[in-house]
């Protein structure tokens, strides 16, 4: 038995031998850590849970035209008419066209892109009048103001209230 | 042997010599936003545009397979006129061809824009904007269907 595996190991380990170089195994292994080392390199996901854009840390009333996303809102407060600073009341359609700025956060002192999109479809709310207009620009500058109506893109151009949607974070150059 | 191996590592490295071409010039976290302060408005997150706002997403790469067209994507007002630098302007235009344009990017490949190009193109900003886009789209379809018609 034991002289039945010696023959059977010397055989493979024989063929192994006439088959293979042993220049080819360094070939094959340089080539497997220099295409390993290639792999960390692409562009994947790598940044670890939590290290992208933070949520800002919320503070105040989003009722109350003070909250730090209004800054640059003039319009009815979505959160007093049924809707929030996110969403449109039961009954609106959201403008998918809108204005965009950047607001100031104080609890977290970062700086966030803005999107105030209107919320469209009924008559306007009336409550919660709220016009801070920083960084408010002209006409002729139409993506920067916010004195037309931004119901654009909607079903219906009534204009009912502003919502207040974080959309992202301020690049600091 | 000595072209094997070599072919071995070429085929292992060659996505990132590609990668490393295209993303050159784009910062991402830059271009993104700046296309969320000066594009997104109108032309929505996704680039599917709204209405009247012309989609980009799927659409805009089919303008580069002309030069009119590609000269276009520089000289509408949304573009031209913007606040950005030339620089910027390019970066945000190459991150929408990478993130929005995806089946209508040319098959043969694109150059991205340079700050040189953007800045020569951007000094003629169009005035008759709906015309010549339609025009422009005229030409790119005919061009399009005589390449079919070779094939």
């Amino acid at each position: 038995m034991t002289a039945f595996f010696d023959r059977l190991f010397e055989k493979q380990a024989r063929n192994l031998a006439q088959t293979s170089s042993r220049r080819g195994i360094l070939k094959k292994l340089g080539g497997v850590l220099v295409g390993a080392s290639a792999v960390p390199l692409l562009p994947v996901a790598r940044a670890e849970p939590g290290a992208g854009p933070r949520k800002p840390v919320e503070q105040g009333s989003d009722t109350d035209c003070d909250y730090w996303r209004y800054c640059a809102i003039d319009g009815f407060l979505c959160s007093c008419c049924g809707g929030s600073a996110n969403t449109c009341p039961p009954g609106t359609e959201m403008s998918p066209v809108t204005w965009i700025g950047t607001c100031h956060n104080p609890a977290d002192g970062r700086n966030y892109v803005i999107s105030y999109n209107d919320c469209c479809g009924k008559s306007t709310c009336g409550a919660c009048l709220c016009q801070r207009d920083e960084g408010d620009r002209p006409p002729y500058r139409p993506d920067k103001t916010n004195d037309i109506n931004w119901c654009l893109g909607t079903s219906s151009a009534s204009y009912h209230c502003s919502t207040a949607v974080v959309v992202g974070v301020a690049f600091d150059d | 042997m000595f072209y094997r191996r070599h072919l071995y590592h070429l085929v292992l490295l060659a996505p990132l010599l590609v990668i490393n071409t295209v993303f050159a010039e784009v910062n991402d976290a830059r271009a993104r936003y700046h296309y969320q302060m000066f594009c997104q408005g109108c032309h929505t997150p996704d680039g599917s545009g709204a209405n009247a706002v012309p989609a980009l997403k799927d659409r805009m790469g089919l303008f580069l397979t002309s030069q009119r067209g590609r000269e276009f994507l520089v000289r509408v007002p949304g573009s031209a006129t913007s606040k950005l630098t030339s620089a910027e302007l390019a970066e945000v235009l190459n991150w929408c061809l990478l993130n929005f344009a995806g089946t209508s990017l040319p098959s043969s490949g694109y150059e991205p824009y340079t700050e040189e190009e953007v800045d020569r193109l951007r000094q003629d900003p169009l005035q008759e904007i709906i015309q010549h886009r339609a025009s422009v789209i005229t030409e790119i379809a005919a061009q399009s269907s005589q390449g079919a018609q070779h094939e």
